[in-house]
């Protein structure tokens, strides 16, 4: 029952705290700039009006059009139920693992990839065909950085990962586990649509991915899918500092470990929201042809990391 | 702790090995460079206290001083001299560049396996990283067309071999260190010599230009 009710609360909060994070990256990111930059509660005033606008859909647009929204938040959702957030007990939490979590993800990204392509605007399929290039690309180093995180572990399950760096904080220093965290890093700013390779902040028709696919939503539908995005990035963020470097999670329900458990994720979620935000004042976007370079370079990074777990044992 | 810092710093050396495949700006390689002779004195310092050799403190000073400061700023001359044209188009294209590399290390690690087996060393995780150092820095020196990035991936084989020694050996008598270092200084001078000479002849640095006769 407590399980029951921890899940369903790991599960509003990261629904509640998504569109936060979106928020406070852009609001650092103003900061920086010198600018005085929106709120970083912004995004929910910008959810709630788009959930009571009109949704306008074109004529030639298929049922996909429509159900892609409700698909992108509910994988978002279902994913940001069994990570883990602020706890990690031992034993199985629920079911699903490191890899349900990364290719559910991906299944939002194909659903976004076919509404791109559904309604026929030259902008939707040019988004698409990019979204999907990079996806590809991105895939293996995914599947290896799994593999060279699970090597370590003996599984690819959440808990056992966690409670293994828990156990040996050591480990956390070998090069495997670092490699893997700066594959993962790329690949998050890659799913993510973040700075290197597409531009969040920006509607410019020459270099926009997320943007182009996502450009004939509207309304309500548009709040859904803004919202997912969010969602996919807290997802990833939570990963990846949970999996790194899980110090302060709570390991058992009880309630002091549970609250010492949520400050620290909210505290690391802060600190590597703004290395994204730092980072995206620091670099410019990488021509669309240069991407496959990054990719590949975290390609390495990943196959690495496997190397030095596997081969050396 | 001491096998842990040893890979940490090994690993940290191949990566800056990378760093000169995907960058195409000679300064980034310069610093890539200064880098991995800071981490491969680290490394050194690492296996001397571990091993309470105060010989090796003394090679990583002499590193430091002589490839962490000197030889950068010899490089930083050269670059002065001949204008900072970047890296357009190497032999082998930047993704094509890291996946070669990915492979060389992997085929260091197949290579190491026998080695490995036999040693019971606590850097030996190590030795397979430092080959493919050395596999790396060679791949660097064939794959790239300009002349300087052809004297960086010298240098770095320089530096793998050395930490092989480091890792491989607790390195070796100060003698033949000395030596080898004194070694580096000399080809790396010689080789300044040449890359002048191949600019003052050609007016690049383009090593593709001297497989033309000239006219």
């Amino acid at each position: 029952m407590s399980r029951a009710i921890a899940i369903l609360f790991q599960t509003l909060l990261a629904a509640g705290l998504a569109p936060l994070v979106g928020g406070f990256i852009r609001w650092v990111k103003a900061r920086l700039n010198g600018r005085r930059g929106a709120p970083p509660w912004q995004p929910y005033y910008e959810i709630q009006k788009l959930l009571g606008k009109e949704a306008v859909v074109s004529r030639t647009a298929s049922w996909i059009f429509r159900a892609t929204p409700f698909v992108v938040f509910s994988t978002s959702l279902v994913v940001a139920s069994f990570v883990p957030l602020v706890a990690a007990p031992a034993g199985r939490f629920i079911a699903g693992d490191l890899f349900a979590a990364v290719y559910l993800l991906l299944l939002g990204t194909f659903f976004l990839a076919l509404a791109g392509l559904d309604t026929g605007s030259p902008f939707g399929g040019m988004g698409a065909s990019r979204e999907m290039t990079v996806v590809a690309l991105t895939e293996p180093t995914v599947a290896l950085s799994i593999v060279a995180l699970a090597l370590n572990a003996g599984s690819t399950s959440f808990s056992q990962i966690v409670s293994r760096t828990l156990a040996e904080p050591a480990a956390a220093l070998g090069p495997g586990h670092l490699l893997a965290f700066a594959a993962l890093f790329i690949v998050t700013l890659a799913e993510t649509g973040r700075l290197p390779v597409d531009n969040p902040a920006t509607h410019l028709e020459l270099t926009m991915i997320h943007e182009a696919m996502v450009l004939e939503y509207s309304g309500p539908y548009l709040a859904l899918v803004e919202w997912g995005a969010s969602l996919k990035l807290f997802v990833f963020l939570a990963l990846a500092v949970n999996l790194f470097m899980p110090w302060g999670i709570a390991v058992s329900l009880a309630p002091i470990p549970l609250a010492i458990g949520l400050v620290t994720f909210v505290v690391k979620i802060g600190v590597l929201a703004t290395a994204i935000a730092v980072l995206e004042t620091r670099v410019a976007k990488l021509r669309l042809f240069r991407v496959p370079e990054l990719l590949s370079a975290s390609f390495v990074l990943a196959l690495l990391a496997v190397l030095s777990t596997f081969l050396t044992r | 702790m001491f096998s842990q810092l040893v890979m940490l710093g090994s690993s940290g050396m191949l990566l800056t090995a990378l760093i000169v495949l995907w960058r195409k700006h000679v300064p980034a390689y310069i610093s890539a460079y200064r880098l991995q002779v800071w981490l491969l004195a680290g490394v050194t310092a690492t296996v001397g206290y571990f091993t309470s050799d105060w010989r090796l403190f003394a090679v990583a000073f002499v590193l430091v001083v002589l490839k962490a400061i000197a030889i950068p700023a010899l490089l930083r001359t050269m670059l002065r001299r001949f204008g900072a044209q970047p890296e357009v188009r190497p032999y082998v294209n930047t993704e094509t560049s890291l996946l070669v590399a990915g492979l060389l290390v992997l085929f260091a690690y197949v290579l190491a396996r026998p080695w490995m087996a036999v040693t019971d060393l606590p850097t030996r995780d190590a030795l397979p990283i430092a080959m493919g150092l050395l596999f790396v820095s060679l791949f660097v020196i064939v794959s790239r067309r300009k002349a300087i990035t052809q004297v960086i991936g010298f240098l770095m084989l320089e530096n793998a071999i050395a930490l092989l020694a480091a890792v491989g050996t607790y390195g070796v008598p100060l003698l033949v260190e000395l030596g080898v270092f004194l070694d580096a200084l000399m080809g790396f001078l010689v080789m300044q010599i040449f890359v002048y000479q191949i600019h003052e002849t050609f007016d690049t640095i383009d090593v593709e230009q001297l497989t033309r006769l000239r006219h």
